[in-house]
C-alpha cells in the first residue's frame, strides 16, 4: 500500500503550518496487514501531529484513518471532543466518521483539515 | 491616498492578539487591524460591498475563540500563514516600486493567500471575494486613513537620530488621547535604561498649543513604582514651582510598558532641557551656581537639610549600587545536589560574606532561600532578586542575578518572594568589578592594593570596598531624590530648575544625592569634552587633589577649571549637610562607592570611567587621610589580611578571566585559573617613605570586627555618637 497525506493546521499560534505523512517513510501505523493506515493526532511528544501548543488537546486525542479507499476521522474519547464544521456550530464527533479532502475539524481548539499532498 | 505603514498595523496586531489572550500573531488579528483604520481602505471596501467593518469584526472575533491564561511560547511569534501573507504582502510592494508595505498591500496579500480565517468568515458571510479582491486594487479612500487620533510631528530640537521604538510611540499616543497631536519637542538624555523621556508640546484639536510636558514611557512595574514613590516621598513636599507627576500613569493593558507625565507649570513654548545637554553647549560654566542657589535652595528644606540622626552600616545604604553578588545562571527546579549552597534570608551577614569568599566558586550550585523579586528584565531574560521589598535602600541590597529562566513563560512580578531559586554560579560582583576596570585597558595591575597613575599612588577601591560596606557611619536621613544626575535636572527659561524621575526617591543617607551629582559632573559633563586618555585622567585627578588639599593650585585648563568650580558648589553643598562639622568621612565613603558603581556602566565615556575608578581611589585616599588625622595610633598593615581580600576571580564567562587568580589558599582548587602571586607587585610603603602625603596611603583600615545590631560598633575613625543618638 502506498499512502501520503497532508494535514494543514487551521489556527492557533501553528495556523498555516503544513504536515506530511508517508507511508513510505513510516509515519503512522499499518495495520490489519496493511489494509489500515492510522495517524495519531495528541498532545504527546510522540503523536504523528503534535498539537503541544493547546491545552485542550488530549494526550492521545484523535486518529485520521485510511482505509477501504477513504479517510476516516476518529475521536478516541478525548476531554474535550473532536468537532467537525457544521454551519455556525459545530458537530461533535462520536466514534468513526468518513472525511473528506478540504474539510475543517477541531481538535480541541486546534482547527484543521487534511488536504492532497502539494508537491 | 492611504498610507498606513505596517509597523503601525502591526502595533495594533499585537494589541489585539494579547488583549485576546494568543500571544501570537495571526493573519485575524492584522485583519482586525486593518479593520481599526478610521476611514481606511477595508473600511471602505467593506462598505461599498453592504457590509460594516464593525460587523465583520464582531463576527471574526466571535470565530476567534480567546486563548487560556497559560502561554506555551516566548514572545509574540507570528503564525506561519501570517509569514506567508507577510512575504506576498512584501512581494506586492517590491512589484509596485514602493519601499514600505501599506494597509493596501497587506490586503491584497490577504486576499491572494486566499486561505485564513478572516476568508473564511468572508466565505461564511456568503461576501463576493472577487469583487473584494477587486476593490483592494482600485478603490481609494478620498479622506486621509487615520490610524490614531493623536498625531506625533517632531520639532527642531528633536534629535533626529534617536528612533523612538514603535511600541513607545503606541504609548505615547494613548498619553496623549485627547489632543488633537503632539510635538516631540526634544529627547532628554536623563536616562540610564530602556526608559524614553521627551519634551512633548500637547495640541488641541484648535491648534491650540499646551505648555510643555516631560513624557516618561518605561517597563510598567517601573513607573508604578516611581508613581508610589512620588506620592509617598515627593508629592507633598515639593516646592510649589516644580515637575509633578499627573495623577494617573497611562498603562494600557497591551502593552509591557506605560508613561506617565510630569507637568512642569511652564508657559507655552518654554522648552526645558536636562542638564546634560547643557554642557554639550555650555560646559560646565555655571552650573555650580545652579546646583547651589537654584537646586538646593528650591529643596534642601523638605529634602536634604532634615537631617535626620541615622547611624548605618554602610552595605545597607551602599550594598545596592555595586554589582549583583552572584550572577547565576538558571537550573530549571530539582532536587539540589547535596553540596549545593543554601543561600537562605535571612542570614547572618559575616557569615555569608566569608562564605560567599571562601566557599562557593564558579560552578557551584546555589539555592536561594526567599529572595525577592526586584526586577523582571524580559528583554535580557535576567531575574533581579535581592532580601526584600520596599523603598529603602537595603531592601534592594544583596542582589543576586539570574539568567535563562523563560521569564516570557514565567510569572514572577515585582515584589513576589521567591520561596526557592536554584542557580549555577557563573560571576561574582568581584568577577563583574575585575572585567569593568580591565575593560579600562588600565596601566596598573589592577589586582594589587595600590594602582599607579602617573605620580599618583591610590588605594585599590577593588580591594577595599567590600570592608568599606561593613563600617558603620554616624549619618544622617533625609528624603532623597536617589537618582540625582545632570540629566534628571531639567533647566527652562530663567535658569527656572525642574527635577524628574523619582523612580529611586525615598528616606536615605543624606549626602547619597550630591556624591552622584560630583560622579555626574565629572563623569558625564567634563570627560566627554576632554576625551578619553589616561594622560587626561592623571590632569584631572591632579585638579581633584588640589580640591582636597591646602596645595597650590595647580596649572589647569579652563573646562577642569570650571568642572572644579561646579564640584566646588558641590563640596559647599555637603559641607552644609554633613552630619558632624568639617567630618568628611561619610561623604567619601559615598563618593567612593558611588564613583566605583560608575565604573561599571556602559553609557559613561571610556575616559569618564576610568576617571570614576581614580576618583573612587582618590575618595578611599581621603578617608585614610582622616583616620590618620585622629589622634589614635597608625595601625600597622597586615599584608595577610590585605591579599585576603583581592578580588577573587571565578572565572565566569570562558576564559577572559583566566589569567586571574586567588589570592587565598582556600580556593587553591578553583578550576582553570592560574595561580597568583600572593605577594602585592609593588612596595609601595619604600617608595612613599619620603612624602608626606603618600604615607597616608598605608591607611587602608582594616575592617572593624563583626558586630551585631546590638552591641557597640568599634569605629575608631568615627567620632562617637552624640548623646542624642540613641545606640542601638
Amino acid at each position: 500500500m502506498k499512502g501520503t497525506l497532508e494535514v494543514m493546521i487551521m489556527s492557533g499560534v501553528e495556523d498555516g503550518l503544513p504536515l506530511n505523512y508517508s507511508i513510505e517513510n513510516g509515519d503512522g501505523e499499518l495495520t490489519h496487514e496493511g489494509q489500515r493506515w492510522v495517524i495519531r493526532i495528541g498532545r504527546r511528544e510522540d503523536s504523528d501531529v503534535c498539537l503541544r501548543n493547546d491545552t485542550f488537546v488530549s494526550r492521545v486525542h484523535a486518529y485520521i484513518i485510511w482505509e477501504r479507499e477513504r479517510w476516516w476521522l476518529e475521536d478516541n474519547n478525548s476531554t474535550n471532543g473532536t468537532y467537525v464544521a457544521n454551519g455556525d456550530l459545530d458537530a461533535r464527533v462520536q466514534g468513526t466518521i468518513p472525511i473528506n479532502p478540504g474539510d475543517l475539524f477541531r481538535i480541541g481548539h486546534t482547527w484543521m483539515r487534511i488536504q492532497p499532498v502539494t508537491e | 491616498m492611504p498610507n498606513i505603514p505596517l509597523r503601525d498595523i502591526l502595533i495594533i496586531a499585537r494589541q489585539e492578539s494579547v488583549q485576546m489572550r494568543h500571544h501570537y500573531i495571526g493573519v485575524e488579528h492584522l485583519f482586525l487591524a486593518l479593520l481599526q483604520i478610521q476611514g481606511g481602505l477595508l473600511s471602505l471596501i467593506l462598505e461599498k460591498n453592504g457590509l460594516s467593518a464593525e460587523y465583520v469584526a464582531d463576527t471574526l472575533r466571535r470565530k476567534m475563540e480567546r486563548g487560556s491564561s497559560q502561554r506555551l511560547w516566548v514572545g509574540i511569534p507570528y503564525t506561519p500563514r501570517a509569514e506567508v501573507v507577510l512575504d506576498i504582502a512584501n512581494d506586492v510592494m517590491l512589484d509596485n516600486g514602493n519601499d514600505e508595505v501599506t494597509e493596501r498591500d497587506l490586503l491584497h496579500a490577504i486576499f491572494i493567500e486566499h486561505d485564513s480565517l478572516p476568508i473564511r468568515v468572508f466565505q461564511s458571510m456568503k461576501a463576493n471575494l472577487v469583487a473584494l479582491k477587486e476593490a483592494v486594487l482600485t478603490l481609494t479612500p478620498s479622506n486621509e486613513a487615520i490610524l490614531s487620533s493623536t498625531a506625533i510631528t517632531f520639532g527642531e530640537a528633536f534629535d533626529r537620530n534617536a528612533n523612538i521604538p514603535r511600541e513607545h510611540l503606541f504609548v505615547l499616543r494613548k498619553m496623549f488621547a485627547s489632543h488633537a497631536s503632539i510635538r516631540i519637542e526634544r529627547n532628554l538624555t536623563g536616562f540610564r535604561r530602556e526608559a524614553l523621556i521627551v519634551v512633548v508640546t500637547p495640541i488641541q484639536a484648535d491648534n491650540r498649543e499646551d505648555a510643555p510636558v516631560v513624557a516618561k514611557i518605561d517597563q510598567k512595574d517601573s513607573i508604578l513604582d516611581e508613581v508610589q514613590r512620588y506620592e509617598t516621598y515627593v508629592r507633598s513636599i515639593l516646592p510649589l514651582q516644580t515637575a509633578r507627576l499627573e495623577e494617573n500613569p497611562t498603562v494600557p493593558d497591551a502593552s509591557e510598558l506605560a508613561g506617565v507625565k510630569y507637568s512642569l507649570v511652564a508657559n507655552v513654548g518654554d522648552i526645558p532641557q536636562d542638564l546634560r545637554q547643557r554642557t554639550r553647549t555650555h560646559g560646565t560654566t555655571g552650573l555650580g551656581r545652579l546646583l547651589q542657589h537654584e537646586l538646593y535652595e528650591q529643596f534642601r528644606k523638605t529634602w536634604w537639610q532634615q537631617k535626620r540622626a541615622y547611624r548605618f552600616q554602610v552595605w545597607k545604604e551602599y550594598d545596592w549600587l555595586l554589582p549583583p553578588i552572584l550572577t547565576l545562571d538558571y537550573v530549571p527546579d530539582r532536587e539540589p545536589p547535596p553540596n549545593a549552597h543554601h543561600i537562605k534570608i535571612p542570614f547572618n551577614r559575616p557569615k555569608l560574606k566569608s562564605r560567599l569568599k571562601d566557599e562557593i566558586q564558579f560552578g557551584d550550585i546555589v539555592v536561594l532561600e526567599n529572595f525577592t523579586v526586584q526586577k523582571v528584565d524580559r528583554q535580557q531574560d535576567l531575574l533581579k532578586l535581592g532580601i526584600g521589598y520596599g523603598s529603602e535602600a537595603d531592601k534592594r541590597a544583596y542582589r543576586m542575578d539570574v539568567r535563562g529562566v523563560h521569564l516570557a513563560r514565567s510569572s514572577f512580578y515585582r515584589g513576589e518572594v521567591i520561596e526557592r531559586i536554584i542557580g549555577r554560579v557563573m560571576r561574582t560582583r568581584n568577577d563583574v568589578l575585575l572585567q569593568a576596570v580591565r575593560d579600562l585597558q588600565p596601566p596598573f595591575d589592577p589586582r594589587t592594593r595600590w594602582v599607579t597613575l602617573g605620580e599618583h599612588r591610590l588605594p585599590n577601591p577593588l580591594l577595599a570596598y567590600e570592608d568599606l560596606l561593613d563600617r558603620h557611619l554616624n549619618g544622617s536621613m533625609s528624603r532623597i531624590h536617589g537618582d540625582l544626575h545632570l540629566g534628571n535636572i531639567l533647566i527652562g527659561p530663567n535658569n527656572r530648575i525642574w527635577l524628574i524621575d523619582f523612580g529611586n526617591t525615598r528616606d536615605g543617607h543624606t549626602l547619597f544625592d550630591w556624591a552622584n551629582l560630583e560622579i555626574s559632573l565629572l563623569g558625564d559633563a567634563l570627560m566627554p569634552s576632554l576625551g578619553d586618555e589616561w594622560k587626561t585622567v592623571e590632569e584631572v585627578l591632579d585638579s581633584l587633589i588640589w580640591l582636597n588639599s591646602d596645595l597650590p593650585m595647580p596649572s589647569m585648563n579652563d573646562e577642569v577649571f570650571t568642572a572644579i568650580a561646579s564640584i566646588t558648589a558641590v563640596r559647599e553643598v555637603v559641607h552644609e549637610c554633613l552630619t558632624t562639622k568639617d567630618n568628611w568621612y561619610e561623604y567619601f565613603v559615598a563618593l567612593t562607592l558611588c564613583a566605583l558603581r560608575a565604573v561599571t556602566w556602559d553609557s559613561m565615556s571610556l575616559g569618564g570611567r576610568r576617571l570614576m575608578f581614580m576618583v573612587a581611589g582618590l575618595a578611599l585616599l581621603e578617608l585614610n587621610r582622616k583616620y590618620l588625622n585622629t589622634p589614635s595610633h597608625t595601625p600597622p598593615i597586615d599584608e595577610g589580611e590585605l591579599t585576603d581580600h583581592l578580588p577573587t576571580p571565578v572565572s565566569g564567562d570562558g576564559s577572559r578571566l583566566t589569567s586571574s587568580g586567588s589570592g587565598t589558599g582556600s580556593r587553591a582548587a578553583l578550576p582553570a585559573t592560574a595561580p597568583l602571586n600572593p605577594e602585592p607587585q609593588e612596595t609601595p610603603e619604600r617608595a612613599l617613605g619620603e612624602d608626606e602625603k603618600l604615607l597616608l596611603l598605608q591607611a587602608i583600615e582594616p575592617a572593624p570586627p563583626e558586630s551585631t545590631e546590638l552591641s557597640k560598633p568599634v569605629d575608631p575613625d568615627e567620632p562617637p555618637p552624640t548623646p542624642k543618638e540613641p545606640i542601638p
